[in-house]
């Protein structure tokens, strides 16, 4: 494959050339019949069409089908054609119509691609555009699974070209563009042509996109072929190659001027790396959700990190170039290999295609990857060569071509902002002018009727506004992304009355219409409130808002709304003078904005906003951050849910742009994308940014535009899970990291509880990287254990620092201590990869446990007390196991037999029947409590027989008094234990009338109003004998109270047991 | 019927089998009238407080031994209610005030004060002052012991300490000056495999001569031990004899094979293994520091001479880390790592 790419910018091979010529002749045959719903019968013609007329559709198929071949002719014909391109780069709709006409026989498919990328540039016919083609099945049909896409968040989009798991990371368009330059000539100067066309909409490179990532798979039957000769002519571009890679350099640097020769030049000279063979595909292998989470194997730090000194290069040298990274990079980490091409204008996608101009590789490159290179025979380099790029390229991408294309397209977009800032200057000059002349005329119609005029209203002037209302979008068009949600609202409200009129039964296409209020959620600075308002105002509607400014409680949500919700507004009745009455503008729409804001001084007013949606008699719109909180579960069903997704980067790269223009503010693309990044695509913080950006600059370069987002970054609280991978597994410790210790405190303080006890659960699941490079096995093993033990060790310290500060001495100013030393510290040892998923710590369950063992413990030794003398800690290590083998044991082996026995036993050391549990749960190891396996039948009689029994009780205790039922049974028997023990021990008086204190006096006698009874108890009580007797008298004399009063009862049987 | 360590215990001086001396001494004091504040410590299963109930006994004669568990409720400063049991007769308390942890010192204040400051009603008593044991003593905290101590002097007329403690290290030198030391020592192999023994013999079960022996050394000279561990074996074993094994405790059983685990394999992955152990271990209330030492002596066969030094200190050295520190598990685990790295290092300098 390298060859290709190499003739792309030379064109100077010519055998490979000629050859892949006559390979292409048929190749696209072949494809296009297998997997293109394009119609084939362009494909004759092709090459002329190239030539002649550089039409959209022409050239996007042999981008889609041979990325090879072509080179030179498009190469001149770019050169020639392309040039008067950007003047006539407005595109508008009777130019791209010829063009559809013209290539009728082109596919259907094909037309709604053009038709729509230039929809939302036209913003006048945009929305009669969309009308005309309605009828057009197809269109429509993929119109909407365009905007469905769209919903998606945008991925699938790209997802030849770009497959970055991470949204925001999605390529930014002028990434796109120039990695369409160099990637394939000929796709590249038509597509360009085409995203300079639809430039703020992504959707237009839906279509083309999907296809190639069809092809893609396709492709592989052709590729059989085409290896073998691959395989023939590498060897000797290899060594051609190889040779002159060090000694060229210097020369090269010189020839800047020389057209792209000199280009071709450094890029040949370019050691490539021979990619290793994929490995054959395993079909059932099975994905491995867990590494993937981690980032695949080789997400972790680079092994020799900070080895070798990062080259510096001119600005912008990698225009126009699309690099993949893949694979464990030597020196750098993969992160730091992507800003570097980006910092220089390179563009980075996820997945190699055909439009990469190189992959890095790295170790331990993913199959998938290696198969599509070899597949596509994509250039590959290593971080040497991408080095040795950044150094010897000159600056903008000197003239090579892909860099020329870039500037074309770069210049073709600024000619679009220019445009549409002139429009924007215009629309407000129009505005200013229609006010001017409002005023003038009220004015004069006042001066008419004779009344003096009312003052002229003041005209805020435009500098003195905040740059986010002065630029706030005034037509549908100028909403960055979520077009597809904004027209849903649109069409929401629209049929809002037709609706009614249904009663809400009709669901419309689209479903929205069984609703008569929506609910519009997501981030902050998208746009949601923007849009809403936007919307009402283009749908008629007068607009009602109240935000979290307006106190909403129940009460003020029920009056306050009622009276609105079957109300018209004024302004369809009156207007202001000298200007007419709007009929429609009597419907009224509700805004609530900021639902989620509804707190605790809005006490019931989500449940009651609720309530008015599900009846009212105006549309509501309803708009909060956070749909998933709990307290947003009343909106469930009432509501229309409207999501908003954050736009991507080239949705809102234009309008930036824009806005730069106007400004005056020279911001590079490179550079907007950074704030876009940053700021993770708020529009609202961006436009601050730029705004203040622009109080004392009047330009910014990548590392400003990087500091600056960096400063303006939302304090974001990470989850202990977060803190730990990023601490454990993040590479933060690698040479190379820029992270400061502060940083790594700052992680710390995010939670500041949870986070060091997240690294001792997991600081052992590491491959820590400073392990790495060992000699044998063992050594690397011993090192590991050296440095968990130093982990272990440090955390150790750390707890010493813990105790300071939670313990007596209570010394907070220690916290930073504690960071270093039980999360920094340690991390800093064993961070690598991570071997399995963040486990959440353990101590926490395994503390509470221990507390409720504990006070298992404390009670049976209470209960014990009277007969043994140990502490706690003897009862537990020594009795325990004596008294388990004695008690569970027995009744485990023996059955029922036994059981009269064990009762005795317990009895003798006053154990209850729950303290056989608590012995059973205290066991361990060999006594583990999941080894026990007690007969159903055993246990059933034992705890009958237990029950039957009269035990004797030790005492009672002042938290027991409450507890019904043990009580008072067990009182009478007292008497009995007593009597039997006598000469031993006066056993458990309950003496809580004599000397214990008020508590259990007020217990006992304040609920107590028949004193007679309880006298009478007391006089029974101490007469009775047997157990059984008393229990029974006890029944009678207390029943009817028992019932209603089951303390009492109890209560009275202490009072007997006592005296 | 109780366990035999209850059912058999010595009620008087006489019936004690060791230390005869002490005995003697014990019977003095208390017959002299003149009664100290005792301080009695020794290791646990060494008979401190069956001593102390026949020196009791002595000085009260049998009504002592009527005993019975008080609850009382204190409240604390922060208002926090705490609820305590006191085992009492007519002339004693007995209190545990390490049950409740930090607030013991409203327990030894309000307690003993109200206690030292009421005269002894009952006329007929032998004398006039009330004892209070105060178990676990070496638990009470720093506050708590400073209370003790003008307590203990202001109230002698009507109030005598016996302190029970493990050891005098954590008791503070005041209250130290202030009370008579008693040193019960633990009992003998020999004397343990007497009072077993005499416990057959009670029982009537056949004397095992060897395996008495076992007991006693197996025991690490806690008689109480001893003696569960004697019914145990019996308990398990229809016929007894000299090679009958004797089970371990639970615990114990769990702590070798920790240390089996420990030297199959040193590896970060093991000590994950180990730490749930030692999780459990703590969960089921084995004091952190037993475990340490349980499992240093249960390495300490398993390796060379050479290393045997280096991993006591670093038992000794973590020990005292749980003592300092508030996570016990923190240094268990540095305690293996260590273990594990000094043991593979030193493997690996035999190989080479």
């Amino acid at each position: 494959m390298p060859t290709d790419i190499r003739n792309f910018f030379g064109g100077k091979v010519s055998t490979p050339i000629r050859e892949k010529e006559t390979k292409k002749e048929d190749d696209p045959k072949k494809k296009r019949s297998k997997s293109r719903k394009i119609i084939d019968d362009s494909d004759d013609d092709e090459p002329a069409v190239k030539k002649s007329t550089p039409k959209k559709t022409a050239p996007k198929k042999p981008m889609k089908d041979s990325p090879k071949g072509e080179e030179t002719t498009t190469a001149d014909y770019f050169a020639s054609s392309s040039k008067p391109k950007p003047p006539k780069s407005t595109p508008t709709k009777s130019k791209t119509q010829p063009a559809v006409e013209l290539q009728n026989r082109s596919s259907t498919r094909k037309k709604p691609t053009t038709s729509y990328a230039e929809h939302p540039d036209n913003d006048d016919d945009a929305f009669l555009d969309d009308d005309e083609d309605a009828g057009d099945d197809i269109f429509a049909a993929d119109f909407r699974t365009g905007g469905k896409r769209k919903e998606d968040g945008y991925i699938e989009i790209n997802s030849d070209e770009e497959t970055l798991p991470k949204p925001k990371k999605t390529t930014s368009k002028s990434k796109l563009a120039s990695s369409k330059k160099n990637a394939d000539v000929e796709m590249k100067d038509v597509y360009a042509d085409q995203s300079f066309v639809a430039d703020d909409d992504a959707m237009s490179l839906d279509n083309p996109v999907k296809g190639p990532s069809k092809t893609g798979k396709k492709r592989k039957s052709v590729d059989l072929d085409s290896d073998d000769e691959a395989d023939d002519f590498k060897p000797p571009v290899k060594s051609a190659k190889q040779p002159p890679a060090k000694k060229a350099r210097p020369p090269a640097k010189k020839e800047n001027v020389p057209e792209s020769t000199g280009i071709q030049a450094i890029l040949d000279s370019i050691p490539t790396v021979r990619p290793p063979t994929p490995p054959p595909k395993d079909s059932d292998a099975k994905f491995d959700w867990r590494k993937a989470q981690g980032g695949g194997g080789n997400a972790g730090p680079p092994p020799s990190a900070g080895s070798k000194e990062i080259p510096v290069g001119e600005e912008n040298c990698l225009a126009g170039l699309t690099f993949v990274f893949t694979g464990l990079l030597e020196s750098i980490s993969r992160e730091e290999g992507q800003e570097l091409v980006k910092r220089y204008g390179g563009k980075v996608t996820g997945a190699p295609s055909s439009k990469t101009s190189y992959v890095v590789l790295g170790s331990d490159a993913g199959p998938s990857k290696l198969r599509k290179i070899s597949e596509m025979k994509i250039k590959t380099i290593n971080e040497d060569g991408l080095f040795e790029l950044i150094k010897r390229l000159p600056a903008n991408g000197g003239d090579g071509k892909a860099a020329e294309k870039s500037m074309e397209k770069k210049k073709a977009e600024e000619e679009k902002i220019r445009k549409e800032a002139e429009e924007m200057e215009r629309e407000e000059r129009r505005k200013a002018n229609e006010a001017e002349k409002a005023a003038k005329e009220a004015q004069r119609q006042a001066a008419l009727k004779g009344h003096s005029a009312p003052a002229p209203t003041r005209q805020v002037p435009s500098t003195s506004q905040l740059w986010t209302t002065k630029y706030a979008p005034t037509m549908m068009n100028q909403i960055c992304g979520n077009k597809g949600q904004v027209e849903k609202i649109q069409n929401w409200l629209k049929n809002w009355h037709k609706s009614r009129k249904y009663n809400f039964q009709k669901r419309g296409p689209d479903g929205s219409g069984g609703y008569r209020a929506i609910i519009i959620h997501g981030p902050p600075g998208i746009g949601k409130t923007t849009a809403a308002h936007l919307a009402a105002k283009l749908s008629g509607f007068d607009i009602l808002e109240s935000n979290a400014s307006d106190t909403r409680s129940k009460k003020l949500v029920e009056s306050g709304l009622n009276e609105v919700l079957d109300n018209n507004s004024l302004l369809g009745y009156f207007s202001g003078a000298g200007k007419a009455v709007d009929q429609s503008k009597k419907k009224i729409v509700l805004i609530m904005d900021e639902v989620d804001g509804m707190s605790a001084g809005d006490r019931g007013g989500v449940g009651a906003l609720a309530k008015v949606c599900k009846k009212t008699d105006i549309p509501m719109i309803l708009i909060c951050n956070e749909r998933r909180l709990p307290k947003m579960k009343p909106f469930d069903h009432v509501a229309f849910e409207i999501p908003f997704k954050r736009p991507t980067t080239e949705q809102v790269r234009s309008r930036i742009a824009t806005i730069c223009l106007r400004e005056g503010l020279k911001l590079p693309v490179n550079v907007i994308d950074a704030l876009i990044e940053g700021s993770n695509k708020d529009i609202r913080q961006i436009i601050n940014m730029i705004s203040t950006a622009k109080l004392d600059q009047d330009a910014m370069d990548y590392d400003q535009g990087k500091a600056m987002s960096k400063a303006w970054e939302k304090h974001v609280v990470l989850k202990p899970w977060d803190i730990c991978q990023k601490l454990l597994g993040g590479g933060m410790f690698a040479p190379s990291s820029k992270s400061t210790l502060n940083d790594k405190i700052e992680l710390y303080f995010n939670d500041h509880e949870m986070s060091y006890l997240m690294i001792q659960e997991n600081y052992l699941k590491t491959k820590p990287i400073l392990a790495n490079g060992a000699g044998s096995a063992r050594e690397q093993s011993l090192k590991a254990l050296r440095l968990a033990d130093q982990a272990a060790e440090s955390i150790s310290d750390g707890d010493l620092v813990d105790r300071m500060i939670h313990g007596s001495q209570q010394q907070w100013s220690l916290m930073p201590t504690h960071a270093v030393f039980s999360t920094v510290r340690p991390a800093s040892f064993v961070s690598g990869q991570m071997v399995g998923g963040t486990s959440f710590t353990q101590w926490l369950g395994n503390n509470s446990k221990m507390g409720k063992l504990t006070r298992y413990v404390k009670e049976i030794q209470s209960h014990m007390r009277l007969r043994s003398s140990g502490d706690r800690h003897e009862i537990r290590q020594q009795y325990l196991p004596a008294l388990w083998s004695q008690l569970i044991r027995r009744l485990e082996v023996e059955g029922k037999s036994c059981v009269e026995e064990v009762i005795d036993l317990m009895d003798s050391y006053f154990l209850t029947r729950d303290d056989f549990d608590y012995i059973m749960e205290l066991g361990l190891g060999p006594q583990d409590q999941e080894g026990v396996n007690l007969e159903t039948q055993t246990k059933a009689s034992f705890t009958r027989a237990y029950n039957a029994r009269s035990h004797p009780l030790p005492f009672m205790k002042a938290s027991n008094v409450v507890a019904p039922a043990h009580v008072a049974k067990a009182v009478p028997d007292l008497e009995e234990a007593f009597e039997e023990e006598d000469e031993e021990l006066v056993v458990s008086e309950p003496k809580e009338g004599d000397d214990d204190d008020v508590d259990l006096a007020k217990d006992k006698y304040i609920k107590q109003p028949k004193a007679k009874k309880a006298a009478a108890g007391k006089k029974a009580g101490p007469k009775k004998k047997a157990s059984k007797g008393a229990e029974e008298d006890d029944d009678d004399d207390e029943d009817p109270e028992e019932d209603a009063k089951p303390k009492k009862g109890k209560a009275k049987a202490k009072g007997k047991g006592k005296k | 019927m109780a366990l035999l360590v209850d059912k058999h215990r010595p009620r008087s001086l006489d019936q004690l089998s060791y230390h005869k001396d002490l005995s003697e001494r014990l019977r003095s004091l208390a017959q002299s009238g003149d009664f100290p504040h005792l301080l009695v410590y020794g290791p646990s299963g060494a008979g401190k407080k069956t001593r102390i109930v026949a020196t009791l006994k002595e000085l009260y004669g049998p009504g002592v031994e009527k005993i019975k568990i008080d609850s009382r409720v204190f409240q604390t400063t922060s208002n926090r209610k705490l609820e305590f049991n006191i085992v009492a007769s007519v002339y004693h308390l007995e209190i545990t005030p390490s049950d409740v942890g930090n607030y013991d010192r409203v327990v030894v204040q309000d307690l003993l004060k109200e206690v030292a400051q009421t005269q002894q009603v009952d006329q007929s008593a032998k004398q006039r002052f009330k004892v209070v044991v105060i178990n676990e003593a070496d638990h009470l905290t720093r506050d708590a012991q400073a209370a003790l101590r003008r307590t203990m002097e202001k109230y002698s007329p009507n109030l005598r300490l016996i302190l029970l403690a493990n050891s005098t290290a954590n008791i503070i030198a005041p209250i130290r000056s202030r009370t008579l030391l008693v040193r019960v020592a633990a009992p003998t192999e020999d004397e343990i495999c007497d009072v077993l023994a005499r416990s057959g013999k009670k029982e009537g079960w056949p004397l095992a001569k060897e395996l008495n022996m076992r007991i006693a050394k197996e025991s690490g000279r806690n008689l109480r031990r001893a003696l569960l561990m004697y019914e145990a074996v019996h308990a398990q074993n229809e016929k007894v004899t000299d090679s009958t094994p004797i089970p371990p405790p639970d615990w114990e059983a769990l702590i070798s094979q920790i240390a089996k685990e420990i030297m199959e394999e040193h590896s970060p992955a093991r000590i994950l293994q180990v730490r749930a152990k030692l999780y459990d271990l703590l969960t089921h209330c084995i004091p952190p520091t037993t475990i340490l030492k349980t499992l240093t002596f249960k390495l300490i066969p398993m390796i060379d001479d050479a290393l045997k030094a280096d991993v006591i200190k670093w038992a000794a050295f973590y020990e005292h880390r749980i003592r300092m520190g508030t996570k016990v598990i923190f240094h268990l685990e540095a305690f293996v790592a260590k273990f594990m790295r000094i043991l593979e290092e030193y493997l690996m300098s035999m190989d080479f």
